[in-house]
């Protein structure tokens, strides 16, 4: 099982007091897994994300990876973790002033000695720097190699951010709305890429969309987050049109705390059972 | 990974030469820049642990213990402070006006060129017009130039000892640094209100005060407040040559080997600084847009709505009124010293004799060797000052040597407390190594090495670490936090993070810092010679005791192309000609404007 999060809840410290950001969340992944996280903006779903690849911590509730705490391990392990995961953000998170190149070789960052990482700043080595035009080529950059990061459109940043992954070539991907910034002819080729490439390699993929027909389309699993709990967490054969329909009605309708208070209890309630549900699969 | 084809193959040999001629020869001609300058300057780093030095160095340390805080003392020390005061506030007042004045004419979108002169013909007129801009220009960059210690010599042969020669000094030299960053500020406002006003026929008074003034009313505000902590800093050096202030009591107590009576006017000198810097760091966060629900406030505002409901800001004017009025009084501008018929007449006579300068070969020939020894003390201070800096700088970086109290993982609290204790010693240090101007570590370094140029290059090197730092620190600490996030989630260990995410981003602020900073310190070491720091100084000084007057017309002609060459070669370097010095004001306004800092982490 690579995650099994039990309660696990993020409180924000802000100047108008606590805020909680996701509270009682429980699901596992298990290795391989495809999965959608969706749910409207403001669910907690980024938030979620920081937690699983560890650049954030829980207030409370355990997240384990690989069957290890998080707030147990050293800060060598928690590196050894982080190296495993591969983010994509949904701001790409590129150094601006670095070249396509450049930020693409950052993800063999886990991999390198200091040394290494400063002799790779000035001339990193031929067989890592091949790799890293693999994989803009991969992505359809390989022309831009040379392109400050700042000089590449939102799209070719995107795309960028998933060449950065390609090269740490971690276990497990977490992408944070990879294909908002995409068209429609380009989604469906990263969206190709990323499922096969999950597939091929046996990597565990987790990705978040706000978009409920591309979540169906591609994921077999799909997690819903709902005002910071999780709202159903179905696969795709069983999820229905109502469950679909009822985790926007609040957003858009406005009326939200009114309905959130009766209804969404029983879905987070559920979240605890459908842990053992998914791990027992 | 599949191997990719075409692209790939001719790019790598391309993109990553390695050693090329050119790399080599740039290597090489900084290798021997260094070794030149360290011959020149006159370093010996053996000469810091010889025996004799390090016993006058303990001697002094010892003698600090405990301050002078006797009553008596510490009157002395209040009439010091408040003179240093005076002269700051007089000499800040004085400078921005005939600055405005000076970049009013300066700015040539008014004068020379530009929306307001598009529809104008040429003619004798015009002619004349762009002739007064840059003379103003040209004037602005003299008074620039100079050094202010320089200067405040002048005024002290001019109109005699103490305070007046200071002010006078201080006022025409900000003069010059405010005029500058004035005009540069007026010409880069949004010249779209200027056409407009210029079509319905305003006059250029104006179109100054209706288009360009509200535009950069607040940035000329912040700056101006950001020059006053400059001005407050010099004011309380001056005192070495004779120009009033706690400097001379620094001097005095120095040369009369009173060391408790130095620690507390050191303490008090830094305890005034950090006042001032905080004072004037909340007027300028009251001066950023949106700072309040009242959204901006400008002293100079010409809005009389905001005046009806802003009584306290009427309070802040009279205070301010208040204390230019006393200081021009403390300082003699007001009380007849300038007025008395003996202090204008000296000047003109000290003024008449400088002239013609003396530019004989065989006078310009000794020049050569205090010329270049001048340049070596400039450059090996900046490059011990970048050592100092480079080493301090990262664990006084809060976002590098202290926990995320937020980020995943265990913390141990032995761990946490060492972070935050090394933390603020390195603060503690580099604030103490700023906080002591160059002249008093010249007065230090003398006591451990012996009078020279090595002197000298330590104490630019000890400031210069100080100062920079300080500044390293807060650009690593501002830079955006995105990508460092990103590379923390990849696994990568904090000094890989600072060498792939933070450094990219800020270099280029780093590389200007420390540009200004060589500029700065070149300037000082022209001067450090006066209190026997080695350079051109030490002629200087001899040239003014002994009346040499037409020499000292020469020596300052020499400091002035010396400064305005190195200006040329720093904006060559940077690739943007003309363009440097108000990119940097523009950093530094930035800088002093922002309060983000610790914002820049923060979660959202």
């Amino acid at each position: 099982m690579i995650y099994r999060l039990q309660d696990v809840s993020k409180v924000y410290p802000t100047r108008h007091g606590p805020v909680s950001s996701i509270s009682g969340v429980s699901f596992c992944v298990v290795e391989r897994e495809q999965m959608a996280l969706l749910g409207p903006s403001g669910a907690g779903k980024t938030t979620l994300f920081r937690l699983l690849n560890a650049t954030l911590l829980a207030t409370s509730g355990s997240l384990a990876f690989a069957g290890e705490d998080v707030l147990k391990m050293s800060a060598r392990e928690l590196r050894g973790m982080r190296r495993r995961i591969g983010t994509i953000y949904q701001q790409h998170h590129l150094v601006p002033s670095l070249t396509s190149l450049e930020n693409t070789l950052c993800g063999n960052l886990g991999r390198w000695s200091l040394l290494h990482t400063i002799r790779s700043t000035f001339r990193p080595s031929k067989q890592e720097a091949e790799q890293a035009m693999a994989a803009l080529e991969m992505v359809g950059l390989a022309d831009k190699y040379r392109a400050r990061a700042d000089e590449l459109s939102g799209g070719q940043q995107q795309r960028l951010s998933i060449a950065r992954v390609l090269v740490q070539d971690p276990d497990v991907i977490l992408a944070d709305e990879p294909f908002a910034s995409l068209d429609p002819a380009l989604t469906e080729s990263i969206a190709s890429l990323l499922l096969t490439l999950a597939q091929d390699r046996k990597r565990t993929l987790i990705v978040t969309l706000h978009d409920r027909e591309m979540a169906l389309r591609y994921f077999p699993r799909i997690v819903a987050l709902r005002e910071g709990g999780i709202a159903f967490d179905m696969s795709r054969d069983e999820v229905t049109r109502e469950a679909l329909e009822g985790l926007y009605v609040a957003n858009t309708t406005q009326q939200g705390s009114v309905a959130c208070e009766v209804d969404p209890s029983p879905a987070i309630g559920k979240s605890g059972a459908s842990c053992e549900q998914t791990c027992g699969r | 990974m599949s191997k990719p084809a075409g692209v790939s193959h001719e790019y790598y040999s391309s993109e990553y030469k390695g050693w090329t001629l050119r790399r080599l020869a740039v290597a090489g001609s900084l290798v021997a820049l260094v070794i030149f300058c360290w011959r020149f300057a006159e370093i010996r780093p053996t000469s810091l642990v010889d025996p004799a030095g390090v016993v006058s160095v303990g001697n002094f340390i010892r003698n600090m213990f405990p301050p002078d805080i006797s009553l008596q003392f510490l009157r002395v020390v209040a009439v010091a402070a408040g003179q240093t005061l005076a002269i700051a506030v007089a000499s800040t007042s004085l400078s921005v006006g005939l600055g405005l004045l000076l970049g009013f004419l300066g700015t040539p979108i008014l004068w020379e060129r530009g929306v307001m002169l598009a529809g104008e013909p040429p003619g004798i007129r015009r002619l004349v017009q762009s002739t007064i801009s840059r003379l103003a220009r040209a004037v602005l960059g003299f008074f620039r130039a100079v050094p202010d210690l320089l200067w405040a010599l002048l005024f002290v042969v001019a109109v005699g000892l103490g305070p007046l020669a200071g002010t006078l000094a201080l006022s025409v030299s900000y003069a010059g640094v405010l005029g500058r960053v004035y005009a540069h500020l007026f010409e880069d406002v949004d010249p779209s209100a200027i056409e407009a006003l210029h079509a319905s026929g305003a006059t250029r008074i104006q179109v100054f005060l209706r288009a360009i003034w509200p535009q950069a009313a607040s940035t000329v505000t912040a700056y101006t407040l950001y020059s006053f902590e400059c001005c407050l800093r010099a004011a309380s050096v001056l005192g070495f040559i004779g120009a009033g202030g706690i400097g001379y009591e620094i001097n005095v107590s120095m040369r009369l080997f009173e060391y408790g009576q130095v620690l507390t006017l050191l303490l008090t000198l830094i305890a005034m600084v950090a006042v001032t810097d905080s004072v004037s760091r909340t007027l300028r966060r009251r001066l950023q847009p949106n700072a309040g629900r009242d959204g901006p406030r400008t002293f100079f505002s010409s809005n009389g709505m905001q005046r009806r409901y802003i009584s306290g800001k009427q309070i802040g004017v009279s205070a301010i009124v208040l204390a230019i009025g006393l200081s021009f009084y403390f300082t003699g501008l007001l009380n007849g010293t300038l007025a008395d018929s003996g202090a204008i007449a000296r000047m003109g006579r000290f003024a008449a004799r400088m002239f013609p300068p003396n530019f004989e070969v065989e006078f310009l020939r000794s020049l050569v060797l205090p010329l270049i020894q001048t340049i070596a003390i400039a450059v090996m201070g900046t490059l011990i000052g970048i050592i100092i800096a480079a080493v301090l700088a990262l664990p006084a970086t809060s976002t590098i040597i202290l926990n995320d109290g937020d980020a995943a993982g265990k913390h141990s609290w032995i761990n946490r407390t060492t972070r935050r204790i090394v933390y603020t010693l390195t603060r503690l240090l580099l604030n103490g190594l700023r906080s002591v101007p160059e002249l008093v570590w010249v007065l230090v370094c003398i006591l451990a090495v012996g009078l020279g140029p090595f002197a000298g290059t330590l104490a630019i090197g000890l400031h210069t670490g100080g100062v920079l730092g300080k500044l390293y620190a807060e650009t690593l600490e501002e830079v955006p936090v995105r990508p460092i996030e990103a590379m923390r989630a990849i696994g990568g260990r904090p000094l890989q993070v600072l060498v792939w995410a933070i450094w990219p981003q800020a270099r280029p602020t780093l590389v200007s810092y420390t540009v200004l900073r060589w500029e700065t310190n070149l300037r000082v070491s022209t001067i450090l010679g006066l209190i026997g720091g080695g350079g051109l100084g030490q002629i200087i000084y001899n040239s003014v005791q002994l009346g040499f007057y037409s020499n000292l017309a020469t020596l300052i002609l020499l400091v002035y192309i010396l400064v305005i060459t190195t200006d040329w070669i720093s904006h060559r370097l940077h690739g943007q000609s003309g363009a440097l010095s108000s990119t940097i004001s523009k950093l530094i306004i930035q800088n002093y404007m922002s309060w983000r800092k610790g914002q820049a982490y923060s979660r959202p």
